[in-house]
């Protein structure tokens, strides 16, 4: 017992011995004396010397009022000789801030004057860090917790290290420099000012709302992104849209290095009220209408293309030179879609293609009109050459430029784009299938009617070219399957009910207990399942081809051959009348969809 | 013999009297000197104002290491080292939104000893919460509640209820995003409450959210209210335990022997207590082998080492390990998950599957029954053993939800990830 007693208590003896002496002796303490030596043998007349003599260590500190909440910055605790120009040489922490003309530094008889003086400004105002510690790790910001660190000098432990690169040099400063310097061209800020144009340039406006310069509504509001987040945030948000948010359908955009920076320094810029404006002006910018002002006795057409232009469309939609990269293509609207077709669209585009992305704008009516007056113009056929050429020209956006049916836009396309390298199924369909949708289009998705775009011979010519480029393999004789023409069982309730019942037990697993083809095993499939309350599409297929995709199934996707597997004429009879029965033709609306 | 010396004194002169300046001021402090015999022993027990908590002489199952474990000791020196820590981090702590984080930076970089007085502060708090909860276990376990100390059981229950509340308020102080949306997770939980749990949530808060209202409520909670129910509560808890005679024990398994009194009554003067009548170098009663020993210096020892040993762990924890402090507030902003403190990640483990039974339902069945148990338990055998064979179901339900309880809070605390999923640790 006293032997324990004896050794517990010599802890707590070491303990007390360790904290005192972390506690008294201070890394800062040896760089103020580091300081006052080398001031010593610098100093020119004895005077100062003696006045360098009698200081002794102390904690240095700036209290900053001016600019935002009260700021207290310790940084000059380690950093003695940031205002002494004799130590401009000199290694860190006892380094002379550098004196530069571009700060409005003025040298006057040969010493230099600041124009922001570290009494008026402190430090972090400019630097970020954290101005009450006293050690490297937390005054720096290394702590992770801490949500502004040196900006452009330190990164944070759990930042990403491929990002890291990227994330250090001066230039980030210029998002504290445009706190007060909001001028759109000042001289000092020149990646802020190129962010804001690639702000606008890269249609990111269309989408994202920042008080007083842009109204989107579909991302995230980026009035005080700057203030919330961390540049590695920043960063990773544009270059992978997708790393914080897994469902989000921003795209990527293919930006040089010095344009992602440029746009992280802006986005890093904006933190709401700002120390240049009061907060009546940001009051203002914030009722301000950014949005679109047509001047009266506009034409329809024309005042629909600069709504087209002013909401952003192409931050999506490819429209002559614009190009989102995540829509299809606008170009030819005119001929492959019609005015009922646009408006319908515009008011809710689900109840055209029912698995679209695209959101409902809340615009007025009157613009819908105005947009679909300008997209009928858009009449002008494409003038191919040969038929790589057409395709180059209207299929390769979704079908791709190896036909393989991963075109820049398929990601965001439900159903997606046929692949056509796919042998078995190219082969197993007859080749006046293909004619047809190339022709009249594939009605509830986003295969347009190309028949009003190309003649005939022009449509045999690419599907030629699309069968020889692509899918490679020769035809083949088509085996003879035996599906009825028309559904030989009548159409009532019971048959209805057994077809659900069939439906339940053996096609929920892939096209879902709703039939809209997302199922518990859709994910994995691709071709996706079909979605079977797609009335449009459900509508256009004839018996004939329901009987033979059941029956037989369908070639290069996971649709196996039911034949197989017991099911009689009868059955996919009952089962299709259960398909039919989810599409009536009455109730067919926007809503259609549920 | 008193008077005897006095005279001697004042015989000596006024350079007698400062010779024995230092013995005289010495021995009117401490009225006996370091005792050598039984009588003295005694005496210095109830003579001193910090020591006459103790009884004269305890038993000798009292001081077995392996039967209370010193839980309860722990828990009252750890209490201690937060009052003295908290009452200097006091001096530096300001309970208002725009100031607190502040204060915070300046503990951890500007203030001496600020750092390490947070961390036994913090440390020390989460310490508490633990050792009080094993040192119910230990009274449970050993039967220790059993007549005739219901009441003191009760109490100790509240107590324990007391402390997870006084940490919790403590949680919030710093104003971190931690402290933040633990309390906003930890003040929902009680919003689930029927009938009244909305209001006792505002009247928790002083708001419909976590704001300046909550920072000052809680911290007027923290260091005066609960505070001072804690020290009234302690003070009743060890007063109990001399009425109640002293720590729970085995039965004896021989009848006690008669008790001895010899008193023998020759007044001389005015007297203060019983000691006077007493005579001798051995104390006249209680001299019978019932297995007991003095006070002095057994017991003292024992509390001794304890209280050295804890504050020696409290300190080199403090010192390797540094209290968390995360970013500023940010409403905005919620971490996913936003967690409370640990020791209500059970609750909110059980909040998963429902709302009200995990918030609520189940943790007041479970406060009622701890308070309830001396009076659903009248089986009066196996008390001073641990898992004795007579107590065998108190024992095995008493453990199941214990244990249950500390599962729920292990997989709340390291297998819940964003949006509360299964998530491995390792």
């Amino acid at each position: 017992m006293r032997l324990a007693l004896a050794i517990a208590s010599f802890v707590v003896l070491i303990v007390h011995g360790v904290v005192f002496y972390d506690q008294f002796f201070h890394r800062w303490e040896q760089h103020q004396t580091a300081y006052f030596e080398q001031a010593r043998s610098l100093s020119k007349n004895a005077g100062e010397r003696a006045e360098l003599e009698a200081r002794a260590p102390r904690i240095e500190q700036i209290i900053v009022t001016s600019f935002g909440d009260t700021h207290v910055d310790r940084c000059t605790t380690c950093h003695m000789a940031a205002d002494d120009p004799r130590f401009a040489g000199h290694a860190q922490p006892l380094k002379a801030h550098p004196y530069s003309a571009a700060m409005g530094d003025v040298l006057r008889n040969g010493n230099w004057e600041r124009r922001h003086k570290f009494s008026d400004f402190g430090c972090t105002v400019c630097h970020d860090g954290q101005g009450r510690g006293l050690d490297n790790f937390h005054s720096h910001g290394e702590d992770e917790f801490w949500p502004e660190p040196l900006l452009g000098y330190v990164t944070q432990p759990n930042w990403r290290k491929d990002f890291e690169p990227h994330l250090k040099g001066k230039e980030y400063m210029e998002a504290n420099c445009a706190q007060c310097h909001t001028g759109e061209d000042f001289a000092g800020t020149p990646n802020v000012n190129r962010g804001r144009k690639l702000f606008y340039a890269m249609n990111c406006y269309g989408c994202h709302k920042i008080d007083g310069m842009s109204e989107g509504t579909l991302g995230p509001d980026l009035t005080e992104v700057g203030k919330k987040f961390k540049i590695d945030y920043l960063w990773e948000s544009i270059v992978e849209p997708r790393a914080n948010l897994a469902t989000s359908f921003m795209p990527k955009f293919n930006l040089s290095d010095a344009d992602i920076r440029a746009l992280v320094i802006f986005l890093k810029s904006r933190r709401g009220v700002n120390f240049a404006e009061t907060t009546l002006d940001r009051y203002k910018a914030h009722i301000a209408n950014v949005a679109v002002v047509i001047p009266p006795g506009t034409a329809g057409e024309k005042a629909g293309e600069q709504l087209i232009a002013d909401r952003a469309c192409t931050a999506c939609h490819k429209l002559r030179d614009r190009d989102g990269g995540v829509a299809p293509d606008l170009s030819y609207e005119g001929l492959i879609r019609d005015d009922a077709w646009l408006m319908d669209h515009f008011k809710s585009p689900r109840a055209r293609i029912p698995d679209s992305i695209m959101p409902t704008f809340r615009f007025p009516e009157e613009d819908f009109t105005r947009m679909s007056a300008y997209l009928e113009t858009l009449k002008t056929p494409p003038a191919p050459a040969s038929p790589a050429a057409a395709y180059h020209e209207l299929c390769e956006r979704c079908h791709g430029e190896k036909g393989d049916g991963n075109g820049k836009v398929a990601w965001y396309i439900d159903p997606s784009p046929r692949d056509f390298t796919k042998a078995a199924f190219m082969n197993s369909k007859p080749r006046e299938r293909f004619v047809a949708s190339i022709q009249s289009g594939v009605p509830g998705t986003s295969m347009p009617p190309w028949g009003h775009a190309l003649k005939d011979d022009q449509v045999n010519a690419v599907l030629d070219y699309v069968l020889q480029t692509f899918t490679k393999e020769p035809r083949r004789e088509l085996k003879p399957h035996k599906a009825p023409q028309q559904n030989p069982v009548a159409s009532d309730a019971p048959s209805i009910a057994r077809g659900e019942s069939i439906f339940l037990e053996r096609c929920t697993g892939c096209h879902g207990r709703k039939a809209d083809g997302k199922g518990p095993n859709s994910l994995d499939i691709l071709p996706h399942p079909r979605n079977l309350r797609n009335s449009w599409f459900v509508d256009k297929v004839s018996d004939n081809r329901l009987f033979d995709s059941i029956l037989y199934g369908v070639q290069g996707t996971a649709m196996p051959p039911w034949i197989d597997y017991g099911l009689s004429q009868e059955n996919v009879g009952d089962i299709v009348n259960f398909i039919r029965s989810l599409n009536p033709k009455s109730t067919r609306s926007q809503y259609a969809r549920n | 013999m008193t008077t005897d010396t006095e005279d001697r004194k004042a015989e000596a002169g006024v350079w007698g009297a400062l010779r024995q300046l230092p013995a005289n001021v010495w021995s009117s402090v401490f009225r006996n000197p370091l005792p050598s015999t039984d009588l003295e022993r005694a005496s210095t027990s109830f003579t001193n104002f910090f020591l006459h908590i103790h009884p004269v002489k305890v038993h000798k199952n009292t001081l077995r290491p392996a039967y209370t474990l010193g839980l309860g000791l722990i828990s009252l020196f750890l209490f201690l080292i937060l009052i003295v820590t908290g009452v200097l981090l006091m001096f530096y702590y300001v309970p208002s939104t725009t100031q607190a984080y502040d204060r915070m930076l300046d503990l951890r970089g500007t203030v001496a000893f600020g750092i390490f007085l947070r961390n036994m502060h913090r440390w020390s708090a989460h310490a508490m919460v633990g050792v009080v909860f094993l040192h119910m276990c230990r009274v449970f376990l050993t039967g220790a509640y059993k007549k005739p100390r219901e009441f003191n059981w009760v109490i100790g229950v509240v107590l324990l209820l007391a402390t997870l509340f006084l940490s919790f308020t403590g949680y919030l102080l710093p104003w971190d995003q931690l402290a933040f949306w633990a309390i906003t997770v930890g003040t929902s939980i009680a919003g689930y409450a029927p009938l009244v749990g909305k209001q006792m949530q505002f009247v928790l808060l002083g708001d419909t959210t976590v704001g300046q209202e909550a920072l000052l409520r809680f911290y007027v909670l923290h260091v005066a209210v609960l505070p001072a129910v804690l020290v009234l509560l302690i003070a009743i808890h060890f007063w109990r335990i001399r009425k109640d005679g002293g720590l729970s024990r085995p039965e004896p398994s021989a009848p006690p022997a008669k008790p001895v009194v010899k008193v023998r009554m020759e007044l001389q003067k005015k007297i203060y207590g019983l000691q006077g009548f007493v005579r001798g170098p051995f104390t006249k009663v209680g001299n019978v082998p019932d297995d007991s020993v003095y006070s002095w210096p057994n017991l003292l020892m024992a509390e001794l080492f304890v209280f050295v040993l804890t504050v020696s762990v409290i300190l080199v924890v403090s010192l390797a390990f540094s209290a968390p402090l995360e970013q500023p507030v940010n409403v905005m902003h919620p971490p996913n998950p936003a967690k409370a403190p640990w020791y209500f990640l059970g609750l909110q483990e059980m909040v998963s599957y429902s709302a009200f039974w995990g918030g609520i339902g189940i943790p007041t069945v479970f406060a009622l029954l701890l308070l309830l148990a001396p009076y659903i338990d009248r089986n009066p055998k196996g008390v001073g053993r641990w898992f004795a064979r007579e107590r065998l179901l108190a024992n095995t339900i008493f453990l199941t939800l214990a244990v249950l309880n500390v599962i729920f809070i292990i997989i709340g605390t390291f297998f819940r990830g964003p949006n509360w999923t299964f998530v491995s640790p390792f």
